[in-house]
């Protein structure tokens, strides 16, 4: 299962597209992927010409006062995705893949509630994002990325340097890091095997 | 249960609520959880009357506004109470949330969990904030109306409640069911040495007027300090005003004009014992309330045998009875309540008349053992339901 606050059609920066690109390539290694995404206007599951069953989350609160508020109101309704999912499959669910900081409290509790696990694949941080501001609003959204990195079993960086940027900001142990280069031929095989590797750390 | 406070954490009325509720509902059996936000010098956990309290961390990073810093509390809470739940071996019933602090952790356990969610809703925000004003309300508002539908059943604490949460959120009248708030009368039968007590308060010959209450609009402490050159152009009295809030320094600015202070006291917050005996002390405790959903301060006077006098709002409407359980005043009106204050102070065999008949009624219908085998029967019909429906996990 994916978590990703940007899936096509919904595209924010360059996150949805590879989401895309990696949901497809699972499909067709014969993983059953489910996509948990956000979009205000579709609702409900669908399934997409390549075999990706994308279930969409709509806002259950408006308006909102701030990015913080909005996406953890919208936590609520990606766990209900994901908690109607692992029903449906009969608890299922071997793995669940967090894009960003965005639906980690979601993650954190699956995990806690329904001893599933989870991987961090980091896109960008905030200390990028926010140029180290201090700003109540960023230092929140820090706090979220720091419970990320605490609670995951693997996280995955697409490059070196952003593998030191989150050990400079989060400090999470050496042995939980991978770097998967997107631009690697073989890097869905990289994928797959850091989920293997999360797969067999116990969940407490 | 998940509430944002519960004692010693106690910032309105859901601490007391829960610290009662639970109290009686682990003696009928029903084993009760209650997560709740941390507070310096508690434990992490502890057994409160036979009731297991797990505290969470209340998030403590610098947070941009109060509901953005509830709604990152909320991480914590779900967190630690699907840890609790797991933990225990998913052998948990139901859910109760207390109000849209708790909204976020509670919605989201129902589903992942799957089990059943009850909320009770103590008050509104289109109330507290007499209309919805900005995004800010609204959002809150929403998210209230979001943990109104997402439950199974609702509880309110009066019939104005009720009928307030059905319009404002659009609920059939048999989602709600009207159970009461209670009150302990037997924590005011401490004895203790009154004419010293007294004398912190008042003078001998003064009488004393209460007010306990948050220093907001809504709570029309205003309408009290406007009343006192009313009041004391009768009787000789001791303005006593329980509590803080946000108009504190210009009520305290607006007495000060008036050149009352030496008649009028701002105590800020009160601990109990303290609150119990002024209670006991006063010869009148007045709520002149704009907005209140139930009025837990008249059932405390009722159960210390405190003459009242109530604005005519809300739920304070259902509990006193003009006359016989106390003097309803007209809400927002200096000059009325004014009138209803003097009218207890100066004639003592009204005022005894009322406040025997408020106790005797705090008595039979406020009280906390009989409201928790009304919310056990709740409980017991929500579970009977979802048993019976399909949406229980196989």
């Amino acid at each position: 299962m994916i978590f990703t606050w940007e899936f096509p059609p919904r595209v924010v920066g360059q996150l949805a597209y590879y989401v895309n690109k990696l949901a497809v390539e699972l499909t067709k290694r014969n993983v059953d992927t489910y996509v948990v995404t956000y979009n205000s206007s579709w609702t409900g599951p669908h399934q997409g010409a390549d075999g990706i069953k994308a279930y969409r989350i709509s806002d259950k609160v408006r308006p909102q006062i701030n990015i913080l508020t909005w996406m953890l109101s919208l936590n609520q309704e990606a766990e209900r995705a994901a908690a109607d999912v692992y029903y449906s499959m009969r608890h299922e669910v071997n793995l669940i893949d967090v894009h960003d900081w965005h639906f980690i409290p979601a993650a954190v509790t699956l995990k806690r509630a329904l001893g599933i696990p989870f991987v961090f694949s980091i896109d960008s941080i905030e200390p990028h994002r926010s140029r180290n501001s201090g700003a109540p609003l960023s230092l929140s959204i820090r706090s979220l990325e720091s419970l990320g990195v605490s609670e995951a079993v693997r996280i995955i960086v697409k490059s070196e340097w952003m593998k030191q940027e989150v050990k400079h900001s989060y400090s999470p142990s050496d042995d939980i890091m991978e770097v998967v280069s997107t631009e690697s031929e073989t890097w869905i095989d990289g994928i797959l095997a850091s989920y293997e590797k999360g797969l067999k750390v116990p969940v407490s | 249960m998940l509430s944002w406070e519960f004692p010693p954490r106690t910032v309105g009325g859901i601490a007391p609520h829960l610290f009662n509720l639970s109290r009686e509902l682990v003696k009928l059996g029903v084993d009760t959880y209650i997560v709740t936000c941390d507070f310096p010098g508690a434990p992490e956990r502890e057994l409160v009357n036979g009731a297991h309290v797990v505290r969470v961390d209340s998030y403590k990073t610098p947070s941009p506004d109060f509901a953005t810093w509830d709604f990152l509390m909320n991480v914590n809470m779900q967190k630690e109470t699907a840890t609790l739940i797991r933990g225990l071996g998913r052998h948990f019933d139901m859910i109760h949330a207390h109000d849209w602090l708790v909204a976020n952790a509670a919605v989201g356990l129902k589903h992942i969990f799957r089990i059943p969610l009850v909320a009770t809703i103590h008050s509104t925000e289109i109330g507290r904030r007499n209309g919805l004003h900005t995004d800010y309300e609204k959002m809150i508002h929403q998210t209230e109306n979001w943990l109104s539908h997402e439950s199974w059943r609702i509880i309110c604490c009066s019939q104005f409640m009720s009928g307030q949460v059905r319009w404002a959120y659009g609920l059939p009248q048999n989602r709600v069911t009207v159970i009461p708030n209670g009150v302990d009368p037997s924590v005011y039968e401490k004895q203790f040495e009154r004419t010293e007590f007294r004398r912190k308060f008042a003078l001998p010959e003064e009488r004393i007027v209460l007010f306990v209450g948050r220093l907001v609009h809504e709570k029309g402490v205003h309408t009290l300090v406007s009343a006192i050159p009313k009041i004391l152009s009768r009787v000789n009295a001791k303005i006593i005003i329980v509590g803080d809030g946000g108009m504190k320094e210009p009520l305290m600015r607006q007495v000060a004009n008036m050149h009352l202070a030496h008649k009028t006291t701002f105590t800020g917050f009160l601990d109990d014992e303290t609150l119990r005996r002024l209670y006991q002390i006063a010869d009148v405790c007045v709520v002149p309330s704009l907005y209140e959903p139930f009025g837990i301060t008249a059932l405390e006077a009722m159960a210390a045998k405190t003459p009242l006098v109530v604005s005519n709002t809300g739920g304070l409407s259902e509990i006193v009875e003009h006359d016989r359980t106390g003097t309803k005043v007209f809400a927002g009106n200096a000059d009325s309540v004014a009138w209803g204050i003097t009218r207890v102070l100066l004639d003592p065999g009204y005022a005894n008349w009322i406040k025997l008949n408020a106790y005797q009624k705090a008595l039979e219908v406020f009280d906390w053992v009989k409201i928790a085998k009304e919310t056990k029967r709740f409980y017991e019909r929500v579970l009977i339901e979802y048993e019976n429906g399909s949406w229980k996990p196989t």
